[in-house]
């Protein structure tokens, strides 16, 4: 029996951990187990909650480091580079302004009578009284205190607060440039620093989403249980991910071609043909990083885009474009504000717009890197973590179709780059362009 | 010449004059003076160990865990040798509690005496009130306040000791599960810093007789005079004593009765006599390792294959009598000070001392910084180490005798369960 279990992928020991919960949850309900479940149920999902915020900082710090010096290198030297980010910085910020605003206005996490919603808000009275309070100086002060506040006053009082993620994600893109302008030489000892602390924090991801089943198990049990078992709350479900995948699949065949249409000469028929193969890996195997191969192939050889523009816009984007997975954090987050009937303001939405984008930079593709950046955006603007447990389940067959949206992304990136200097459509198979690459 | 003296000369030398400055200033009325012109070296004292605690007990727990994990990843010997020595020791700190509870040496004062104390320490009291009755809400809040959420707040905070034990051992397991080529610059950082760091404890410790002397007089002013405080260090010295030699007469022998059948006691401490002197002398484990080792594979027959291995480990990670010290001197000094400790806390105490005794570098004045550590994680007045730090270098003596035959106890059982001890003929 151990050995069985231990051949199920995480994802699915996910899955049965959250449908194991949420049949205890409705159990408890029914045989006014609340308390119980609350003493020795419930702790269990706090801890794996504490974890995932425990790494959180140390993750984002670290990895932005590594992911921008890296990056950085490459673009400064040459103009395609800074045009590639650009355009990527900007695809994915449109993707979650996109995605904000079909979160608000459908509002799947609503579902709750006007009076449960009062019930879940005396709840979590406090991170609301604390919401209350901080609109309050917003509204007092200058409308550029948003960016006044971007800016920390100390590192490690920055870093001890998990609040202030926006400070941290600050500092490290600072801290990141002034390794880059350094000579390489003098800073050959911090980056051998930063790449083994990037891969022991990365490891420690890893053991902590070993723990993910027996954690969404407690989380979802206890949530059901405060909830009460109200079927409501899979109704609310239910419409966020029909949400999440609707709008994800208006990212793939309307957003983008949509781009393809005003900046490039490209036909979207071709390019969806072109791109279909990669898309179909990439839904299969839930990773742009392993799907690269076959979209490197399909963008030089079907869009005819030139190897030297492909070579280096597609690697760059499976490691900082995820326009769908920033969709996804955006939608998440707020709809889990819903759910807790919590009203966000336009300053927070922004700084969700803002973690959610920088932290799909940073964001390293393992499992469980997802789910640690949802952490970040729902700490920064003060939601409840607990209610990731909600949405954990579904992670895995969402992340096949974000995966799908992501590489898209990347694939429409490298086209119009390629138009904007006309690395596209000329025959070569068998050429090895010397650009300024 | 004074500077030619041995550092624990010179600090029972400033404990001497300090509680006679102290009982003199009290006489004579300078007991403000006192406190406003000698307390403060003591405070500053203590600032400096407790600066250097949480430093000292990350790095080197994440050395000493990573080396470690090495070991056991790959043999079911290192597995066996690790879980007895984790065994021995909370079994150690458990029994210390049951002796400081017992016996309770630091209850010497009478009951006004005390509610004046009480007092002076209310606010400290009152937030362990707190803490015993969340204690109530959830028993598994003990696992749930282990875990920190953010690891650059509990650096900052010398109350959450466990929390940085927790993540210290995180840390270190996933390193340890990497590739070493692509963690070595980070070990190699952290083996830098811990030799920064035991450098800063080796200049702090040059400070301790003036610290000391600052404390002790600090003291007595404090508890005006009154000399039922050394009543009750005497009968803590005595308790400590006496628990450490029945571990040793009688808690190890008893392991030995139970988890082997042939090695006869007597055999066994007069086999370890030698190592025990020199452990004794010294004050030193480390030093005392090469008889120890000696003693264990000629005298007792154990293979030197084992012995090689279970001896140095157990002179990093294994000290019993450390971890026995340390919930004593903990608990006695919460009843100096009138503070009652919840169950939780207790609890809390076994789980630092034992996991502190894991990391302790065999530095002398090492174990100091590791009481404040257990003392900080349940809100305990480290001033009270002040009372202690005199008698600490005796007791160290003794403590490094326990230690070793600690060692060598787990090494005979060790290799009595792998059949690698030759066993004499009768």
């Amino acid at each position: 029996m151990k050995a069985l279990r231990r051949k199920y992928p995480l994802w699915l020991k996910i899955i049965f951990g959250m449908i194991l919960g949420i049949i205890y949850g409705l159990i408890a309900v029914r045989f006014n187990l609340e308390n119980f479940t609350a003493n020795w149920v419930k702790p269990w999902g706090t801890i794996f909650i504490k974890l995932l915020k425990l790494v959180a900082v140390p993750l984002i710090f670290v990895s932005l480091v590594k992911g921008i010096t890296s990056i950085t290198e490459i673009s400064k030297l040459s103009r395609i580079g800074l045009k590639t980010i650009l355009l990527y910085i900007t695809t994915t910020m449109v993707a979650i302004i996109i995605g904000l605003i079909m979160v608000n206005v459908v509002k799947p996490g609503s579902s709750f009578s006007e009076e449960k919603r009062m019930e879940f808000q005396t709840k979590y009275q406090q991170t609301i009284t604390d919401k209350e309070a901080a609109a309050e100086d917003i509204k007092g002060g200058s409308p550029l205190i948003f960016f006044e506040e971007l800016v920390p006053d100390n590192i490690v009082g920055a870093a001890g607060d998990n609040s202030r993620m926006l400070q941290i994600i600050f500092f490290s893109i600072l801290f990141s440039i002034a390794i880059i302008i350094l000579e390489a030489k003098k800073v050959t000892v911090v980056k051998g620093l930063f790449d083994g602390l990037n891969d022991i924090i990365l490891k420690i991801v890893d053991m902590i989403m070993g723990y993910a089943p027996i954690g969404v198990f407690a989380l979802l049990s206890s949530l059901i249980t405060e909830f009460s078992g109200d079927a409501d709350l899979f109704i609310a479900l239910g419409k966020y991910a029909a949400l999440t995948i609707v709008g994800i699949l208006f990212l793939i065949f309307f957003v983008y071609p949509a781009y393809l249409k005003i900046f490039t000469k490209v036909r979207i028929s071709e390019f969806f043909r072109a791109v279909m193969p990669a898309q179909m890996v990439a839904f299969t195997t839930s990773s742009s990083a392993a799907t690269l191969p076959v979209t490197l192939r399909q963008c030089t050889e079907k869009l005819k885009i030139s190897r030297s523009v492909a070579n280096f816009v597609l690697p760059v984007g499976v490691t900082i474009n995820m326009d769908a997975s920033a969709f996804y954090q955006a939608v998440s987050a707020v709809f889990i504000a819903q759910v807790f009937g919590l009203d966000l303001t336009i300053t927070q939405q922004l700084t969700i717009l803002l973690t959610a984008t920088l932290a799909s930079i940073g964001s390293p593709g393992i499992p469980g890197g997802a789910v640690i950046m949802l952490v970040i955006v729902l700490t920064s603007v003060g939601i409840p973590a607990e209610g990731l447990a909600l949405i954990m389940g579904i992670e895995r067959p969402l992340d096949m179709v974000r995966t799908m949206a992501n590489i898209t992304g990347d694939a429409a990136v490298a086209t119009i780059v390629a138009s904007s200097e006309n690395e596209i459509g000329t025959d070569n198979d068998d050429d090895a362009d010397q650009s300024e690459l | 010449m004074w500077k030619k003296l041995p550092l624990w000369v010179k600090i029972i030398t400033g404990m001497i004059l300090g509680f006679a400055w102290g009982m003199i200033a009290v006489k004579i009325g300078l007991s403000k003076f006192t406190l406003d012109w000698v307390k403060p070296w003591g405070t500053i004292f203590l600032k400096l160990l407790k600066l250097i605690a949480v430093p000292l007990i990350f790095v080197s727990l994440v050395k000493g865990i990573s080396s470690l994990t090495d070991i056991s990843k790959l043999s079911r010997i290192g597995i066996k040798t690790i879980s007895y020595y984790i065994a021995s020791t909370l079994i150690a700190t458990f029994f210390g509690l049951l002796l400081v509870n017992t016996i309770r040496p630091g209850d010497t004062f009478p009951d006004e005496k005390r509610e004046e104390f009480m007092g002076e320490w209310s606010q400290t009291v009152n937030e362990k009130q707190q803490f015993a009755a969340s204690a109530d809400k959830s028993p598994l809040l003990f696992f749930e306040e282990m875990v920190p959420d953010n690891i650059f707040n509990a650096l900052g905070d010398n109350s959450k000791m466990l929390q940085i034990i927790f993540f210290s051992i995180l840390f270190a397991l996933a390193m340890v599960m990497i590739p070493f080529e692509r963690v070595k610059t980070v070990r190699r950082v952290f083996d830098n810093l811990n030799d920064i760091v035991l450098k800063i404890v080796e200049l702090i410790m040059k400070f301790t007789p003036i610290g000391v002397f600052g404390l002790m007089a600090g003291v007595v002013v404090d508890f005006a005079g009154d000399s039922d405080i050394f009543v009750a260090l005497g009968k803590y010295f005595f308790t400590v004593m006496f628990g450490l030699l029945f571990m040793i007469i009688f808690v190890y022998p008893v392991y030995l009765k139970i988890f082997t059948r042939k090695i006869g006691v007597f055999r066994f401490l007069r086999a370890l006599l030698p190592a025990q002197i020199v452990a004794f002398s010294t004050s030193s484990s480390a030093a005392a390792l090469p008889v120890n080792l000696r003693q264990n594979t000629q005298e007792l027959g154990i293979s030197e294959e084992v012995a090689n291995f279970v001896l140095p480990v157990g002179v990093t990670i294994n000290m019993d009598a450390t971890a026995f010290y340390q919930a004593v001197a903990a608990v006695f000094i919460a009843q100096v000070y009138g503070i009652d400790l919840t169950v939780a806390q207790q609890l809390t105490i076994v789980l630092t001392a034992t996991l502190s005794s894991i990391g302790a570098p065999g530095v002398p004045g090492g174990s100091i910084v590791l009481i404040i550590m257990v003392l900080t994680s349940v809100g305990l007045p480290i001033e009270g180490l002040a009372l202690i730090l005199g008698v600490d270098r005796p007791l160290d003596m003794l403590r490094s005798v326990v230690n070793i035959t600690g060692d060598s106890t787990v090494d005979c059982i060790v290799a009595y369960s792998e059949n690698e001890i030759k066993l004499p003929e009768k």
